[in-house]
């Protein structure tokens, strides 16, 4: 599902690598932990798999696609097949959440009665039937991070990618989140999450990568945050 | 592609930044507007140069020894000069014109000014061939293989006195192009800043769209079509202010000088031809200066 074969990063703005010889692969299903220090390379690992940055060497496989070395006019497909969730929800507060939702469905042109069918549906599945007309600014944070992941999820993607997606909210409804995100993966969906939460990774035992001033220091397949340190 | 999201989207940019799209539409318009002014006046002297080329004539004046003997050019040198003109293979036609008939037609074109009349008396005009040409934009062959014959007192060549008139309105013609030049340099870089404000305050939508995978023409097309639509409506009240300056400054203003036949009048039809070219460049304009900023400034 996803490969990194030696792949470093180096921004034009530091001499540093933000990663450096990294190869890591994920397959289908599976639910990965991203851990590491802020600086470790986290966000640059998330940004490689969209193609918000292309490898200064390396190769980047996401399902079918070469990420590093495809065209830009199929970086929109690429992008379709995963969804993403980030710590500050990046909603449209102008729009209710049924709008929201509807947006990522809307501008990539799906026809209307699907919109009109997949969208309450989906707004069940994250525990939000009932609140489609709100809007964000009435929702409490972890419902707002639930608009979101029903928005990154809406279109079925072949995985899930989250930033720190618990990073705003409180130890329960992170907690909440994390069932939400499970019952995501369990329907198939490979979910890719970052985050420094200690907590929620014990208490998962999931894979955990860690990442460490750019390069991979642990892999392990039921890890915790904390071991060996 | 959604025609009805992608036009909601339009509408709510440009209701969202009012004040620069009505910058935006004026500059434009009153670019428009100079340009559309300009092909106005190219128009102009094309038809007014069309009528006058047909009907240039060169005349040839007599000296006044004809003028005062001779009043039907039956004796020589007249005769003969008629003669050779009339078997001229560049001339069509000749008239001659003795000097009663030229006070005539003198008295008749200053009817309106008395004084002028008092001043001139018979005496003073002379006799003249008036020559049609078989090439009207050829006076210049009359003029020099007659110079200076017997008989001949001058030859006057009105294209000249036109081609100085014509002058007179391509200088106005191209001030008006030069200002239009300036004032659409002004409405690109406002479109420019338009499409850059737009883009900046709709940044979340945009990065939500990239991010869940929307083309670029989602993406962008929105941007662009605001600085189309406002390049459209610039374009449409251009001509509509064509239309008001034809109707309240040039036919009220030069009415006269347009009934008196001088210079052939712009009309309506004058307008509409020139509208379309108004609307495309507006929106060719608009289009590839969206687009272009949006490769500059916004990423994909």
């Amino acid at each position: 599902m996803i490969r990194l074969e030696h792949v470093s990063k180096v921004y034009k703005t530091s001499t540093r690598p933000a990663l450096e010889d990294v190869s890591v692969a994920v397959d289908k299903g599976e639910f990965v932990f991203l851990i590491g220090a802020s600086g470790s390379g986290k966000s640059t690992f998330l940004r490689l798999l969209l193609r918000e940055e292309v490898p200064t060497r390396g190769r980047v496989y996401v399902a079918n696609f070469d990420v590093a070395r495809m065209a830009r006019r199929r970086v929109p497909r690429l992008r379709q097949s995963i969804g993403c969730v980030f710590q500050d929800f990046r909603l449209l507060n102008n729009k209710t959440v049924a709008e929201n939702v509807a947006f990522a469905l809307e501008v990539i042109g799906k026809p209307r009665n699907t919109i009109r069918k997949v969208v309450p549906e989906v707004l069940e599945l994250v525990g939000l039937e009932g609140k489609s007309a709100r809007m964000p600014h009435e929702l409490s944070g972890g419902e707002q991070q639930r608009v979101a992941i029903a928005r990154a999820f809406v279109n079925r993607p072949l995985m899930l990618l989250a930033d720190e997606p618990t990073g705003n909210l409180d130890p329960d409804t992170s907690q909440d989140i994390m069932l939400l995100l499970e019952r995501i993966n369990r329907t198939g969906t490979t979910v890719i999450m970052a985050t420094h939460d200690h907590s929620i990774v014990d208490s998962m035992r999931r894979r955990v990568v860690e990442l460490d001033l750019g390069q991979v220091v642990r892999d392990d397949s039921r890890g915790v945050y904390g071991v060996g340190r | 592609m959604r025609a009805s999201f992608v036009f909601s989207e339009v509408l709510t940019g440009l209701r969202r930044n009012v004040t620069m799209t009505v910058a935006m539409i004026l500059t434009t318009m009153i670019s428009l507007a100079l340009l559309g002014g300009g092909l106005l006046v190219v128009r102009m002297i094309d038809k007014t140069q069309a009528v006058y080329e047909e009907e240039i004539d060169v005349n040839i004046y007599l000296t006044n020894d004809i003028s005062a003997n001779d009043e039907t050019c039956s004796d020589d040198p007249c005769a003969s000069l008629r003669t050779r003109l009339e078997n001229d293979p560049a001339v069509e036609a000749v008239q001659y014109e003795n000097r009663d008939q030229a006070f005539e037609r003198f008295q008749q074109i200053f009817e309106a000014q008395p004084e002028l009349l008092k001043l001139v008396r018979a005496e003073s005009l002379p006799a003249s061939f008036n020559v049609r040409l078989n090439q009207p934009d050829r006076p210049q062959v009359i003029v020099q293989s007659y110079s200076g014959a017997v008989g001949i007192e001058s030859i006057v060549d009105e294209s000249e006195f036109l081609q100085r008139l014509f002058n007179a309105f391509n200088g106005v013609r191209n001030l008006t192009f030069a200002i239009a030049l300036v004032q659409a340099i002004a409405a690109l870089l406002l479109i420019s800043n338009t499409v850059q404000v737009s883009a900046f305050t709709r940044r979340t939508e945009v990065s939500i769209m990239r991010l869940v995978g929307a083309t670029r023409w989602y993406t962008q097309l929105p941007f662009l079509l605001e600085a189309v639509v406002a390049g459209v409506v610039g374009a449409v009240l251009a001509i509509a202010l064509l239309v008001a300056g034809k109707v309240w400054f040039l036919d009220s203003v030069l009415g006269g000088v347009f009934a008196s036949g001088v210079l052939r009048p712009i009309d309506g039809l004058d307008i509409l031809l020139v509208s379309p070219w108004l609307l495309l460049t507006s929106i060719g304009i608009s289009a590839v200066t969206g687009y272009v900023t949006l490769r500059l400034y916004v990423r994909q």
